[in-house]
């Protein structure tokens, strides 16, 4: 409480040109994340967590709430759900405990699910948001609070008409919960938490948070309040299942308007649950409050409390990589590298640290060319992950070196990299010597192929002495097909030069 | 299925079968009096036939050869057809568990030999064995002041709800049975059908394959004819098990040996020789708690009682009164609670991936669309009892409600568990601050005030009729359980051991110890049987 109070002394001073809602309104947004782990088994079952495998294959006996079976607490998702509160800079709670929120529904097989409403595992923490963001001031979001729960089944609509197919794959899989305070004021404020989060998240380790496969899903509270009103005084509506950064611009951007909309004509807002229609641009009645169901929460008498001690989490700690705001300066600091290009490796799992492996003894500039460009060009036309790429560390490594000692020249090189991510394991060396590539450096020789193709250019030589420049890359690049790409540009051209200007002065 | 379809006959001939033989059950045996007695007793509602037995293998182990009886809520695996865990239910009467619940492998490691599934209130819900799709099971025990030709009006309630078990075993067609005790349903029958029936304490025995009604409460309890019978059985299946997260560890059943047997009588009690010294229980302090004084008890109830504290004390037993005042809360607190854990573990009965679909035909709302389905597979599939329970417990959990009911009844669990905890010697194991200072006063020669046991009945009076046809007044039928309930509130271990009889009908006195005191429960139960 204290810290709202604090917040609303400060708004007056911030000025109100960034809000999403205009004319004397303002609006209030809190936001909750549904995250699903990257854990390889279920929250309460040894099943693989690969929901997208064969419908119904990977499902244990509490999966299918078998009559007599138990859930079984999956360590692993605990420490993954530590991670994220710790990388929030928030607390894991000493004690924890879950509950049962109850309704009926085909993907729901226990008839609950599994959560933590009352003592949940994380508390506290914030995401700060400012000029990286693109904002011109800076502010924190607060996390209220991170819980860990089950994913429901998918029911499958459609596909046979007049029936509903339940796949229960994703039945228990781990998921955490983030829920915010209510601090957020803008569309744009929300879609730039939740691009943070994501790439938080990623870098930690603890979750894909793909809006489009729904492994991150988006719910936001919005209310709307009169300037110098309490910020809290509005009806909230909960806009539900919000699947991209985009979609929760326009959604919050017209639910505000809508609740201005009707408070300015006099009528009140209803407490209730919507949907957005990308289509048309406006939200939706899906549920209103009359219709709010009683989840009738009760603590799972099958799991005992979570008792979590301070060296465990001490543990956790110690094992959480450098935080991205954090890694963000030191790249700058340490390698003087672009905004861009620390942008591009932060944002892709594990490139900092193959970038960095490659640094140490290089040039930290032309690696961070080389991967930022070549090797991610090759990603980005493979639809691939850098984890995923059999290109090491090593090879690459080899590769600048090569290059750096003039041993092959850039065009082979880039033609190497496409061969290491295609898959193949020589080293550069040997594949130097199975090509037969030798770096053509006697200028005599180069001297000797440039004249054989000037004197089998005349008309393109006496071009480029009347003046025709672009004779000379013609020129350039005859030469170098007669050098089968052994020769480096740098030279050839030098030397072609040299030749053209001698005929000159004949 | 009702009684009148059971041949008069039939039931007179029992009547002329009630001698016990002193010579524990065999396989063969068992099959013997099963085909004889089952058919009227109703107790067994499926059982392996002796081809069946003749191909199972028989561990060899403390159990070789015991034939055991399983309640139909606690999840079998075998190559019958017919071997369903239906727990009594309509809801899942054809259903074939696909797994074996812990503590039935453990008795087969053992020896034992499954001879099938026995009666019971659907799901555990009821104290008489009368809710049941297969009728209900009867007590091998019939009233002394019938004369032949009303012979099936005093035919009495077994108790429930393991009350197939309970008549299986008193009627030697297995040597020993399992049960489910939530609130009493293993105690209550042992009691009104003349046998052993244990309690142990909650996270004893796995309930991985115990199908369940109060997970909080859920306990599965072991019934025989002796109590070191129930010592054996419970010796083979009380393990910890990584499946079930509330099942003790191993590190807490070790803490809390060690101090069960730091009392300086421990010892002597778990010696053989002790049985033959004149004072075998002298520096054991019975606790006779007040408030189970109830005006509901019976006089008969009350006599066994007395003589039972008179009996320990002849034995060498200190008898002192004590008081947990708030015992008479605990009865509602039990139904709230129970009742609003069943509302949530029946849930999943939907019809959708086991157990009877219904479809609701024109019934109902359309747009109202699968909540249709749910809510016709759940009329058909659960019966009244169950229904009008699984309505009680959402509506104590309903928003409204929860304040009122809920919570308050939440509290009064904490209170009662500390209220055992201040009269037992013992301290709670759970509590692991005052449990490792008492232990070291102990080393030190020091003597913790409290007892190390509870006296009190089982149930307030004997088996009642079994009277067909009569509406009965549930909340009468609730107070059957009020002896019983605390101790699955607070999670100690608690015994019921035949001591006497009025009318021939068996009276069962109830032995209750600290948290995780099971052992020497045991051994003290030893002596206090008739």
């Amino acid at each position: 409480m204290r810290q709202l109070e604090k917040l609303l002394r400060r708004l007056p001073a911030r000025g109100f040109g960034y809000s999403t809602a205009s004319g004397g309104w303002r609006s209030t947004v809190g936001l909750e994340l549904h995250v699903q782990l990257l854990a390889k088994q279920k929250l309460f079952s040894a099943a693989s967590a690969k929901w997208n495998d064969g419908p119904n294959t990977n499902v244990y006996m509490v999966d299918a709430s078998i009559p007599g079976s138990l859930p079984r607490l999956n360590p692993h998702c605990v420490q993954l759900a530590a991670r994220a509160i710790l990388g929030l800079k928030g607390q894991v709670q000493p004690v924890s405990s879950f509950d049962r929120k109850h309704y009926f529904y085909l993907d729901q097989p226990l008839g609950y699910q599994i959560t933590q409403q009352f003592f949940p595992i994380g508390k506290g923490g914030f995401i700060e948001l400012g000029q990286a963001e693109g904002l011109g001031y800076s502010k924190k979001v607060h996390i209220h609070q991170l819980q860990l729960e089950q994913d429901t089944a998918k029911s499958i609509h459609d596909v046979y008409p007049g029936h509903v197919l339940a796949d229960l794959n994703r039945a228990g899989v781990g998921l955490i919960e983030i829920v915010t305070r209510p601090d957020i004021e803008t569309a744009e404020e929300a879609a730039q938490f939740v691009r943070k989060m994501q790439v938080l998240l990623r870098h930690i380790g603890v979750s894909n948070c793909n809006m489009e496969d729904g492994s991150m899903r988006c719910d936001v509270n919005v209310s709307v309040y009169r300037d110098g009103n309490d910020r809290l005084s509005g009806t909230r509506c909960e806009l539900k299942n919000l699947n991209s950064l985009k979609v929760i611009r326009s959604a919050i951007d017209a639910e505000v308007s809508r609740q201005v909309g009707l408070l300015t004509a006099g009528k009140e807002v209803e407490q209730e649950t919507r949907g957005f229609d990308a289509r048309s641009g406006t939200t939706f009645l899906t549920r209103s409050k009359e219709a709010a169901p009683d989840y009738r929460y009760m603590p799972d008498p099958d799991i005992p409390e979570v008792h979590i001690s301070r060296n465990w989490v001490e543990e956790v700690q110690r094992t959480l990589p450098e935080l991205p705001e954090m890694t963000r300066e030191r790249l700058k600091k340490q390698y003087n590298l672009t905004k861009e290009d620390i942008e591009t490796m932060i944002n892709e799992p594990g490139c900092v640290s193959f970038f960095e492996q490659l640094a140490t003894t290089r040039d930290p500039k032309r690696v961070a060319s080389w991967v930022t460009s070549e090797v991610f060009g090759q990603l980005s036309y493979r639809a691939q992950r850098l984890a995923d790429s059999p290109l090491t560390v090593a090879q690459l490594g080899e590769l600048l070196d090569s290059l750096a000692n003039n041993a092959i020249t850039s065009a082979q090189a880039k033609q190497l990299l496409i061969e290491f991510m295609d898959g193949e394991t020589r080293s550069t060396a040997e594949l130097i010597k199975a090509y037969g590539w030798k770096v053509l450096d006697d200028d005599s020789l180069i001297r000797q192929i440039a004249k054989d193709i000037l004197d089998k250019h005349p008309k393109e030589v006496s071009g480029y002495l009347k003046g025709q420049a672009r004779r000379l890359n013609f020129l350039i690049g005859k030469t170098m097909q007669a050098t089968k790409g052994q020769a480096r540009p740098q030279d050839v051209s030098r030397i072609v030069k040299e030749l053209l200007e001698s005929a000159s002065a004949d | 299925m009702s009684l009148s379809r059971i041949p008069r006959r039939l039931v007179h001939h029992r009547c002329c079968l009630t001698t016990h033989s002193n010579s524990p059950p065999t396989v063969d045996s068992a099959l013997e009096t099963i085909s004889q007695r089952n058919p009227s007793l109703n107790a067994f509602v499926t059982s392996r036939v002796p081809a069946e037995l003749a191909e199972t293998a028989v561990a060899d182990g403390p159990l070789k050869g015991w034939p055991v009886g399983i309640k139909a809520n606690i999840a079998t695996v075998s190559n019958s057809d017919t071997d369903v865990t239906s727990c009594g239910s309509h809801a899942l009467q054809s259903y074939k568990s696909p797994f074996q619940a812990t503590v039935v492998d453990a008795l087969e490691r053992a020896g034992a030999v499954v001879m099938g599934k026995t009666n019971m209130d659907e799901f555990g819900m009821g104290s008489k064995n009368t809710y049941s799709i297969y009728g209900p099971a009867r007590n091998p025990h019939t009233s002394e002041s019938q004369d032949k030709d009303s012979c099936q009006i005093y035919d009495c309630s077994p108790g429930g709800s393991s009350g197939g078990s309970a008549a299986a075993v008193a009627s030697n067609m297995c040597r020993a049975a399992l049960g489910s005790d939530t609130g009493g349903s293993v105690r209550l029958p042992a009691a009104w059908c003349g046998i052993v029936g244990f309690k142990p304490s909650y996270g004893r025995i796995s309930r991985y394959g115990l199908v369940p009604y109060g997970s909080s409460l859920d306990t599965v309890g072991i019934m025989a004819r002796s109590v070191q019978d129930v010592q054996q059985v419970f010796q083979a299946v009380s393990r910890p098990d990584t499946r079930d997260m509330t099942c003790m560890t191993e590190s807490l059943r070790s803490r809390i040996n060690t101090g069960s047997q730091s009392r300086p009588w421990a010892a002597r009690l778990l010696s053989q020789n002790n049985i033959e010294a004149e004072k075998p229980l002298a520096g054991i302090r019975i606790g006779i708690p007040r408030e189970c004084w109830v005006e509901e008890l019976s006089a008969s109830a009350l006599d066994a009682w007395k003589q039972g504290a008179e009996r320990l004390s002849a034995l060498g037993c200190e008898i002192v009164a004590v008081s947990l005042p708030h015992l008479p809360n605990a009865l509602p607190a039990y139904y709230t609670l129970a009742l609003a854990e069943a509302s949530s573990n029946l849930a999943r009965y939907d019809g959708v991936r086991y157990g009877l679909r219904k479809e609701p035909g024109n019934r109902g709302p359309k747009e109202l669309g699968a909540s249709r389905k749910y809510a016709e597979t759940r009329s058909q599939g659960l019966g009244a009892e169950v229904q009008r329970r699984i309505l009680l417990g959402t509506y104590v959990m309903s928003d409204a409600a929860c304040r009122h009911f809920y919570l308050p009844s939440q509290r009064i669990r904490r209170v009662i568990q500390t209220e055992f905890d201040s009269v037992f010697a013992l301290p709670n194991a759970l509590s692991s601050e005052a449990f490792e200072k008492t232990l070291l006063d102990w080393a030190s020669g020091g003597r913790s005030a409290g007892v190390d046991a509870l006296l009190f009945p089982t149930a307030t009076d004997t088996a009642p009729p079994l009277l067909e046809g009569r509406e009965e007044n549930t909340a009468a039928s609730y107070v059957n359980d009020v002896m019983t309930v605390p101790a699955n509130l607070a999670g100690i271990p608690a015994i019921s051991v035949p001591v006497g009889h009025k009318d021939r009908m068996p009276i069962g006195l109830q032995l209750a110890a600290q948290y995780g005191d099971d052992e020497l429960l045991l051994q003290i139960a030893r002596y206090l049987g008739a």
